[in-house]
């Protein structure tokens, strides 16, 4: 069959009346109307309605009644206006419609696990949505998943953004270099994936958690300006919109400050969010990180919304408020928001019932202090608490009108203050529908070097970011921890887009921030040996940034999960439901590489035929046991062994039988979906051990 | 004392529906959805479950007129029967006809201990919609009565498709039990096999019984089926996965037991199915997930065996009406086992209809030894119930007019 001449089928219209067309694709729908059959026909371009006609062409008609959907096939016919009133504004090619003459099937379709057609192809009746199957479900057939035009329209997207990176840097002297994906571990922080070496058996690769030292070395070797587009891998503990591998706008540059990281990725992110139809002010405000945790409590600080902390310890240094007194006794902190003009929504028993005795204790604080300003005074259940003074001093520092409401955090922990506070400003925001919809891009600036830890500090960045000051003393904690990093973040939204850092150049400052981190020199030889070396041949002032790629476009374009930008991507467990990867290998597979006994001592779970079989089927299957419990399941345990041999010796080549009576299918009548009128009346609750509203309530998702 | 007998008391047992059940009173198991009534199946993985809705077949026995008396004890998920009450409670006349789900032949075991007809049907003819299962390729609702006529007029009213339960055979379901067939000699096959792993007194009993049944006009033969032990490897293989997929669904999400204060997600799922299953339990949900996740092939391989069983067992019936066992041994311990090992001992004789499917039907008072009723078991073609309760019936007069 000759497709050289055909027509893509969005991008036929009234112009090509009277035409004769050959279009290729899927049958996206169809309707049947017991002569005329009407089929809407799908290639990337759109959809076009075939018509097969029996006064046009008998024989095709006739073919055309085994056309099912998502079948293959190729159409000749001649293109007509409809008819007025048949027009189809739900689709580009909704005025013209095509008489089919000619109809080859070019591969046909099992029945499909969902629907795939998105578009109605009669004028307000709703076509099948994906909404209600289940995701593992969509990833399994992830290739007729991708057929549907919504989710391919976001790869067209995603395709158009990555080549305006890719344009836009190489505008600017970026060399785009590749890195390698089989390397050695790097310091990152989470967990590496490790590939075992066939050639040095016991030995590992690990996948790259980010090119970081290879750009670095890059600027080392002189190109100063490198980009790339990359794959990076991350062992982490599943938490919703991660992935395992996940894609970056990785870049370095030599002979830079900030201010040019900072002017190069406005551009960059501009021109990104373009292609999705948002046009960014330029230049994007900036906030050091002091100032985001004091007056949002996040470093990548939501700004879309007002609700800014205001600082209120001062306030009550006298006050005989006893809880107060306390807190203040210890050193804590109080701080406030001011919800303008809600005490209508926001009544005494939500603000009692629900933030303070359960909402705010869930966000780690052990209450929250309310007021509601009424008739220009405050009015709480504590109010009668404070002196006059310090009432009048509340509505001077907040600004304080008829209407608003008051809340405060206050406890000893300026940490627990601030991120309490910061999730009751985005749970107050949500509630109260305060977030327009709109992008606010802000930089993050001036974070901490290091973080306290156990044995002294740890990198809040990694330990290549260059400190705002070299002259410090590397064993003096309280001074390290006064020390600021050239790091900076990028932030829309309260998501961090990427972040960076100036990074050191200086093999002295670098041994000395090692010093600090408390590494030995056998440690630093083994860990950054290659890197410190490097260093050491006239190494440029360099620095750089990395964009998360997948949440930028996700952002861009919408989406619900960045799921949904990714074309192949794992569920939330990290599984393929497509491939079934992660899955296991065989012993010789392993034993090749030398994986069956690995360093004598260290005996990998399997390798040893009964390992700790009961644990292991007590965890896949998640029943508990108790110690009294172990024999008994050990000896049923031992009594299934026997039974796998019986079976073994006994079975012979039959067909495996699971059921005395034939499979077959079954379809239930009527194609509208169906609810149970127990999940409409509420009853399927009734048996619920613990309810919420209309949810089952379970342990917290996270581990 | 009749609390504890009972799980669930129906304190108004009416029915206003006139039809073929009118009059009788039905003992039912909490495994068997009612709605309003309690239904933890045993376990405490059902913890305070209140069935939303009727069952079909509770349904279709309301309709027909039967009322309903209450629930009585059972093992837990109706796996075995420790703790059972159903025929404490039959013996005791609370009821006409009891519904027991049958599982490795708990139905017809409970009849021959309450000295009744228990009637297993063939698989896929009754629905299961409404019964809280276990091993659903195996398992079916089975029938106790004290007549053979309250046996075949339950049948007809429980048999029909449902399209709530799609695992049922789709086409020509066999119409209930009206069968007038003309005397005609039956043969009885005996499986040599099965006869061997009879202790002495027992299969002297069985073969005492053959020469009254011939002078009422029944041929017996002896056939071989050199596999019959592994009809008990099948059913404890294919069993216990299905049990453990079955079980899976109990996590204390949406019903039944849930362990307190648990940080997270798996925690609460460990914890909360720990305490919801007994020991016995326990072991055949481990052994399932031994044959799951560690020797799948073994799953295969009895599936494979199941196919051979179902195949020669068929075979069979070219010269044999129906097959005869006892139902059980009075050697063994049904009410009480101690392990997976020994329940399987105790059921050795009515499994092998679970893991074929065929109708099967525990007769009492033809087969005694030392004064125990073993309950003489006959088991029929796959969808031939309706000539099975038939013959048992002609059997029972027979007999009985010999006696006199």
């Amino acid at each position: 069959m000759n497709f050289q001449k055909r027509s893509p089928c969005g991008r036929l219209g009234i112009s090509d009346v009277g035409q004769e067309v050959q279009v290729v694709g899927w049958v996206d729908a169809l309707r049947d109307h017991g002569v005329v059959l009407f089929v809407h026909v799908r290639d990337r371009s759109g959809i076009v309605q075939v018509v097969f006609s029996p006064e046009i062409a008998p024989e095709t008609c006739e073919q055309a009644s085994s056309l099912k959907t998502e079948y293959c096939i190729a159409v000749i016919g001649r293109v007509i206006e409809r008819e007025k009133g048949t027009e189809n504004p739900g689709l580009d090619t909704g005025q013209i419609e095509i008489m089919a003459s000619d109809l080859t099937i070019l591969s046909s379709s099992k029945p499909l696990p969902f629907p795939i057609s998105e578009k109605a192809m009669v004028t307000g009746t709703g076509a099948a949505g994906t909404g209600a199957v289940a995701e593992d479900i969509r990833l399994q057939y992830r290739y007729l998943d991708l057929r549907r035009p919504s989710l391919q329209d976001n790869f067209m997207k995603r395709h158009r953004i990555a080549k305006s990176v890719r344009d836009f840097l190489d505008e600017r002297g970026f060399l785009e270099v590749e890195t390698p994906v089989l390397t050695k571990s790097t310091p990152e922080g989470a967990r590496d994936y490790l590939v075992p070496s066939r050639v040095h058996p016991g030995e590992f690769y690990a996948l790259p958690q980010s090119p970081q030292l290879f750009k670095q070395l890059l600027m080392i070797s002189g190109f100063e300006r490198y980009f790339q587009i990359v794959k990076c891998y991350r062992d982490e503990d599943l938490r919703p919109n991660r992935q395992p591998e996940f894609t970056q706008i990785d870049i370095e540059a030599s002979f830079i400050d900030e201010e040019f990281i900072y002017e190069l990725i406005e551009e960059l992110v501009v021109r990104m969010f373009r292609i999705g139809g948002s046009e960014l002010p330029r230049p994007f405000p900036r906030m050091t990180y002091q100032e985001a945790m004091d007056t949002t409590g996040s470093d990548r600080p939501d700004l879309r919304f007002g609700l800014r902390f205001i600082e209120a310890t001062d306030i009550f240094k006298n006050t005989q408020y006893t809880i107060f007194k306390q807190i203040l006794k210890r050193n804590g902190h109080i701080k406030g928001i001011n919800v303008k003009g809600s005490s209508d929504t926001l009544s005494k028993n939500v603000l009692q019932n629900e933030y303070a005795k359960q909402i705010v204790p869930g966000f780690g604080a052990k209450g929250m202090t309310w007021m509601r300003v009424i008739d220009g005074k405050l009015e709480s259940n504590i109010v009668q608490f404070f002196s006059e003074e310090e009432q009048q001093a509340i509505l001077q520092r907040f600004a304080a009108e008829n209407g608003d409401v008051l809340l405060m955090i206050a406890d000893p922990s300026y940490q627990v203050v601030t991120s309490a506070l910061g999730m009751l400003r985005l749970h107050i925001a949500n509630r109260l529908d305060l977030i327009p919809n709109t992008y606010y891009p802000v930089w993050v600036t001036d974070f901490p070097l290091f973080d306290p830890s156990e044995e002294g500090v740890t990198s809040c960045h990694h330990p290549f970011t260059s400190p705002d000051r070299t002259d410090f003393d590397p064993t003096n904690v309280e001074e390290l921890l006064s020390l600021r990093s050239r790091a900076y973040d990028i932030v829309v939204n309260g998501e961090e887009l990427g972040g960076g850092s100036i990074r050191i150049h200086d093999t002295n400052l670098q041994h000395k921030i090692f010093k600090a981190l408390g590494l030995t020199q056998s440690e630093i030889e083994e860990k950054f040996g290659f890197f410190l070396t490097a260093l050491e041949y006239g190494a440029p002032p360099h620095g750089g940034i990395a964009l998360g790629m997948d949440r930028v476009v996700s952002m861009i374009l919408g989406t619900a999960s960045i799921r949904d930008v990714i074309a192949f991507p794992k569920n939330r467990s990290a599984f393929c439901p497509l491939t079934k990867a992660p899955s296991p290998v065989a012993r010789a597979q392993l034993a090749e590489l030398g994986l069956l006994n690995l360093g004598g001592e260290q005996v990998l779970p399997g390798a040893e035929q009964e390992g700790d079989l009961l644990e292991h089927l007590s965890w896949v299957s998640r029943i508990g046991i108790s110690e009294n419990e172990r024999s008994t399941i050990n000896a049923a345990l031992q009594r299934a062994a026997h039974l796998a041999e019986v079976a073994n010796d006994y079975a012979r080549d039959e067909e495996p039988l699971y059921s005395v009576i034939e499979v077959s299918h079954i379809v239930r009548d009527g194609n509208e979906a169906r609810n149970s009128r127990f999940a409409a009346n509420g009853e399927l609750l009734k048996n619920a051990p613990a309810q919420k509203g209309d949810y089952f309530k379970t342990a917290n998702i996270l581990e | 004392m009749q609390e504890n007998l009972f799980s669930y008391v129906n304190a108004s047992p009416s029915s206003a529906a006139a039809g073929l059940l009118a009059g009788k009173s039905f003992l039912l198991q909490p495994n068997l959805s009612v709605g309003g009534w309690p239904c933890e199946a045993g376990s405490t993985a059902l913890e305070k479950y209140v069935a939303l809705e009727d069952a079909t077949i509770v349904e279709k026995i309301k309709n027909a007129g039967a009322t309903l008396a209450g629930s009585a004890r059972m093992a837990e998920l109706g796996l075995g029967l420790s703790g059972d009450s159903s025929a404490r409670i039959f013996s005791e006349g609370k009821c006409n006809v009891a519904l027991i789900s049958d599982t490795m032949g708990e139905a017809r075991v409970t009849a021959s201990l309450a000295r009744a007809f228990g009637f297993k049907p063939s698989w896929g003819i009754i629905s299961r919609f409404g019964l809280i299962g276990l091993a659903p390729s195996m398992e079916c609702s089975g029938i106790m009565a004290r007549t053979i006529g309250d046996l075949s007029a339950t049948l007809q009213v429980l048999v029909g498709s449902d399209r709530r339960d799609p695992s049922m055979l789709q086409e020509r379901l066999p119409d209930g039990a009206k069968v007038d067939e003309p005397d005609r000699v039956a043969t009885l096959g005996v499986i040599r096999e099965c006869i061997d792993t009879l202790p002495a007194a027992e299969s002297s009993a069985l073969r005492s019984v053959f020469p009254a049944m011939e002078k009422s006009g029944t041929a017996i033969c002896e056939v071989s089926l050199p596999d019959f032990k592994q009809f008990r490897t099948v059913h404890n293989i294919v069993g216990s996965v299905e049990a453990s997929s079955s079980a899976g669904k109990y996590d204390g999400v949406r019903y039944g037991h849930r362990a307190e204060n648990a940080e997270n997600w798996n925690e609460m799922y460990l914890r909360s199915r720990a305490e919801s299953f007994g020991l016995i339990m326990k072991s055949y949900l481990f052994q399932g997930a031994y044959f799951q996740f560690r020797d799948y092939t073994a799953f295969e391989d009895a599936c494979r065996i199941r196919r051979r069983l179902v195949d020669t067992t068929k075979a069979f019936y070219k010269d044999v009406d129906f097959l005869l066992f006892p139902t059980r041994s009075a050697a063994q311990n049904q009410r009480s086992p101690a392990s997976i090992d020994e329940m399987y001992d105790a059921f050795a004789l009515t499994l092998p209809a679970n893991v074929t499917g065929q109708p099967s039907l525990t007769v009492p008072g033809l087969l005694q030894c030392d004064g125990v009723d073993l309950g003489l078991q006959l088991v029929g073609a796959y969808l031939d119930d309706a000539r099975l309760l038939a013959f048992a019936g002609r059997l029972v007069d027979t007999i009985s007019d010999l006696h006199q």
